[in-house]
């Protein structure tokens, strides 16, 4: 035993954040095999000379996360001490502490960031750094968009859609004067935000679905927004007015007789314009769930549904090119395009990693376990290409490292990963799988602003971790 | 020497036989008192819930979410809600008291499903006035069901048709195009059962001699074959040629609910003895399993209709039972019943837990009515 303890292993550091490079060169290290994460990351720390503000770093080697020494790291992966290990070390993910809560009247289905770095101000290019706006979207019928006080600068009027429930379930910035929002009434409408007056105004109204509209997407450069909808299919909209043909009659809230009734008695003049979509995408079964555009390839698009596929679709051709099949209801969607794969969160509590490229044979790259319940939305870290956010109607938001994994037991799954950070809801530390009163139906990872979750509890909440 | 055990087919391990419900994913709050009925709609999309606060409610079914509320009696619990079996409309129907009503909820609709859902209601309304039923000597006979609007405070809800019927009623089932619909009225005697041609506006009574208490009807799934169950008999008539085809003797005190599978050969009959009684029609008059897994009566059963082998049942002891009911083709084989989950989360109220079961019309979830005033959607 106390030879093992002493025995030593050559290993070759390295980091692929240019941050904390290493200043000198540091060739090959040898080091004791009992060394675990914590001992290794605090070596880092030396070498970086960092006396204070230590840095928590976790440790790769190959490629996979050290949970216990690099004793049993060699052992468990059949490696031979005497080879020269490849060890990477990264910022280990900070517990996100710092909360902060904007508090609504009524569950809040979306929320969206406008940052200097999120899409729609890299669209825009005008937001400065501390301008920062949230977007929130609530089953009250309201957008808010909100500045970092939690103050709400200007709030949305209800819709006149002759007395149709008007309830939001998604919304977003399509640059800084621009937003897009729809929900239960199938109507996808754009508004104008004039952050001088503080005001939203709806500037358009797009039709086209039958049933409720769950998620949008939008393309700022291309003024492009696609819409999934509860009655199997997606449009393709533009968000300029002229744009789009006219729109469909039966779905106008003036169509028919007794809708026209309802729609006279209610209050506002209608001068909106309405229009139809561009394209209406059809190949899904049952409602659709969640769509993007392809992050490098506006002219592609990812859609996910409760007919358990997720499909690529050619917009220019309007066909859809690839279905992959699983075996659960798909509820949300994300991309992950350094490293080739969309993520998709599931009815069954897990997410799964998806290689959409025609090559690609496996079914299931990766799975990854712990939520509670149906997992309802996705979203990237902005600074790396492994953390993926997830929100779940088990009342928690969860941070994972797609390196954080082994290979799974169960046939198809690829390899399996559990979270690395569980964000809980403010004032409740903990959460029943069915999250009554906690659901979380929306999250967002902004490089500004932080972690922002959204949810039943009639709160957006944003995390941000200590120090970042 | 032989160990008899060894003889006893070996059932699946119910790890082999995934998926089916497991957790509680959502709890539906917001009813005064029990919750009697659930039903999903045809897209999967929409819960309705009915019960003793008189109160017909829809909820978006993944979140818990009301989205639409209508009161329908003052004085009578909703007893049942059902969705009518059609994507291309909407269509709820609900009973309280001796009347069943029809529901477009259009809140939740875009126009034109609203139009086709109003249109449906409409087709009947001159058919109706224009016949009106009398006896041989002339006098002018009430009909089996009046069908009439419910007045302008439903209909500005969208409860747009009402039939009122002579007892009180317990059941509705659709036949599975959507133009026919059965009611169960047990007190009802001889007008206990009843059938509704909703294109028509039109209530039939078919069976004048019903022997026994009628607990609840149902349409067979792709035949002309109707099934009434009493209180410990199920019988089941051939609507085309108007005579008996068979009677099913479960064996049990009192009949609270059956359920046919997809395929037509197999029931399910749950009991107020607390016993799930399975009946194979190829087989015999007798249940071909009886299965005892609840403490209390067993007040629905539910066969999965989207294609899974899944059956369901809902017990007053608080628990839903959820069983693989594999049903083969060949008439050699019979199915094989494997318990696979008890679902518990409901609170017993009043020796009253878990009234009503209803499946996802695709997924392994189903929804269940609790006495204690909750729906709960189970995955
Ligand atoms: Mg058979």
């Amino acid at each position: 035993m106390e030879l093992a303890a002493e025995q030593k292993v050559p290993i070759r550091l390295s980091t692929r954040d240019p941050s904390i490079q290493i200043a000198e060169e540091t060739g090959v290290l040898l080091v004791q095999t009992s060394l675990n994460r914590l001992k290794l990351s605090a070596l880092v720390n030396d070498l970086l000379h960092k006396d204070e503000r230590r840095i928590p770093f976790d440790i790769l080697i190959n490629g996979k996360f050290l949970r216990a020494t690099i004793d049993e790291f060699l052992t468990q992966n059949g490696i031979s001490p005497e080879t020269t290990l490849d060890v990477e070390y990264t910022r280990a993910l900070v517990p996100p502490l710092n909360v902060r809560s904007f508090e609504h009247d009524d569950w809040v289905s979306a929320v969206d960031v406008l940052s200097q770095s999120s899409a729609a101000g890299v669209w825009s290019g005008a937001v400065q750094s501390g301008q920062e706006r949230i977007l929130s979207a609530s089953y009250d019928g309201l957008l808010r968009v909100w500045d970092m006080s939690e103050n709400v600068l200007a709030t949305s009027q209800p819709p006149n859609n002759g007395g149709r429930i008007t309830s939001l379930k998604t919304a977003k910035w399509i640059w800084d004067k621009k937003i897009v929002a729809a929900g239960l009434d199938s109507t996808v409408r754009v508004f104008k935000y004039d952050d001088d007056t503080r005001t939203i105004t709806q500037a358009l109204e797009l039709y086209n679905h039958r049933w409720g509209v769950e998620d949008i997407a939008v393309h700022g450069p291309s003024n492009r927004i696609l819409s999934a909808s509860s009655d199997t299919t997606i449009s393709l909209f533009s968000a300029n007015a002229k744009d789009n043909p006219a729109a469909p009659s039966n779905l106008l809230p003036n169509s028919t007789a007794a809708s026209n009734k309802r729609l006279k008695t209610s209050r506002s003049e209608r001068t909106v314009p309405a229009r139809g979509a561009l394209t209406t995408l059809t190949g899904h079964s049952s409602p659709v769930s969640s769509v993007i555009f392809k992050p490098d390839d506006a002219t592609v698009a990812y859609s996910t549904s409760h007919d358990h596929t997720l499909r690529t679709w050619d917009l220019p051709t309007s066909t859809c090119v690839d279905t992959r099949t699983t075996g659960h209801s798909l509820l949300s969607l994300a991309a992950m395009p350094k490293l080739n794969l969309l993520a998709t969160g599931t009815s069954a509590r897990h997410i799964t990693l998806i290689d959409p490229r025609a090559s690609a044979t496996q079914i299931a790259v990766m799975t990854l376990r712990g939520h509670k319940n149906a997992v309802v939305s996705l979203d990237v870290d902005p600074s790396t290409e492994y953390n993926l956010l997830s929100g779940s109607h088990d009342g928690t938001a969860q941070i994972w490292d797609v390196r954080n994994v082994r290979p799974s037991t169960v046939v198809g799954e690829g390899q399996a990963g559990e979270s690395v950070y569980t964000i809980f809801r403010q004032g409740a530390p903990h959460s029943h799988g069915h999250g009554e009163g906690l659901k979380v139906f929306s999250v967002r990872w902004d490089s500004e602003v932080g972690i922002l979750s959204a949810g039943e509890d009639k709160r957006v909440q944003i995390n941000r971790a200590i120090g970042a | 020497n032989i160990d008899p055990e060894s003889l006893l087919p070996k059932l699946p391990n119910p790890d082999d036989l995934k998926p089916f419900p497991t957790t509680c994913a959502a709890i539906f709050r917001g009813q005064q008192g029990r919750v009697r009925s659930v039903s999903i709609d045809p897209h999967g999309v929409f819960l309705a819930s009915g019960g003793d606060d008189g109160f017909v409610r829809i909820w978006e079914l993944l979140t818990g979410r009301e989205v639409w509320q209508a009161r329908l009696s003052d004085e009578d619990a909703v007893d049942t809600v059902k969705w009518r079996p059609d994507t291309e409309c909407s269509i709820l129907a609900a009973a309280a008291g001796e009347t069943i009503y029809l529901v477009v909820p259009f809140t939740i609709l875009s126009p034109d499903m609203e139009q086709h859902s109003r249109d449906v209601l409409d087709a009947g309304w001159g058919y109706a006035a224009s016949k009106p039923s009398s006896t041989t000597n002339g006098a002018i006979k009430e009909p089996p069901g009046k069908w009439s609007r419910p007045g302008s405070s439903l209909e500005h809800k969208g409860v747009l048709v009402q039939v009122t019927v002579r007892s009180m009623v317990k059941v509705i089932n659709w036949h599975r195009k959507g133009d026919y619909f059965a009611t169960v009225s047990p007190r009802g005697q001889s007008t206990a059962v009843a059938i509704h041609t909703l294109s028509k506006h039109l209530t039939q009574l078919p069976f004048r001699r019903l022997k026994g208490i009628a607990q609840t009807a149902q349409f067979h799934p792709s035949k002309a074959i109707f099934f009434v169950a009493t209180r410990n008999t199920i019988r089941s008539y051939d609507l085309a040629k108007q005579e008996l085809v068979k009677i099913l003797q479960p064996g049990a005190k009192w009949i609270s609910s059956i359920d046919v599978h997809p395929g037509g050969d197999n029931i399910i009959v749950g009991t107020y003895d607390k016993r799930l009684l399975w009946h194979d029609l190829d087989l015999s008059t007798k249940p071909y399993k009886t299965l005892r897994f609840h403490q209390e009566a067993i007040r629905a059963v539910r066969f999965h209709q989207g294609g899974l082998p899944l059956f369901a049942d809902a017990s007053d002891d608080g628990s839903l039972q959820i069983f693989h009911g594999k049903v083969v083709g060949d008439l050699m084989e019979n199915a094989t019943i494997v318990p696979l989950k008890v679902l518990r989360g409901h609170k017993v109220k009043s020796r009253l837990g878990a009234m009503d079961v209803e499946w996802h019309p695709r997924e392994p979830w189903c929804v269940s009515a609790g006495a204690d005033g909750t729906c709960r959607l189970w995955n």
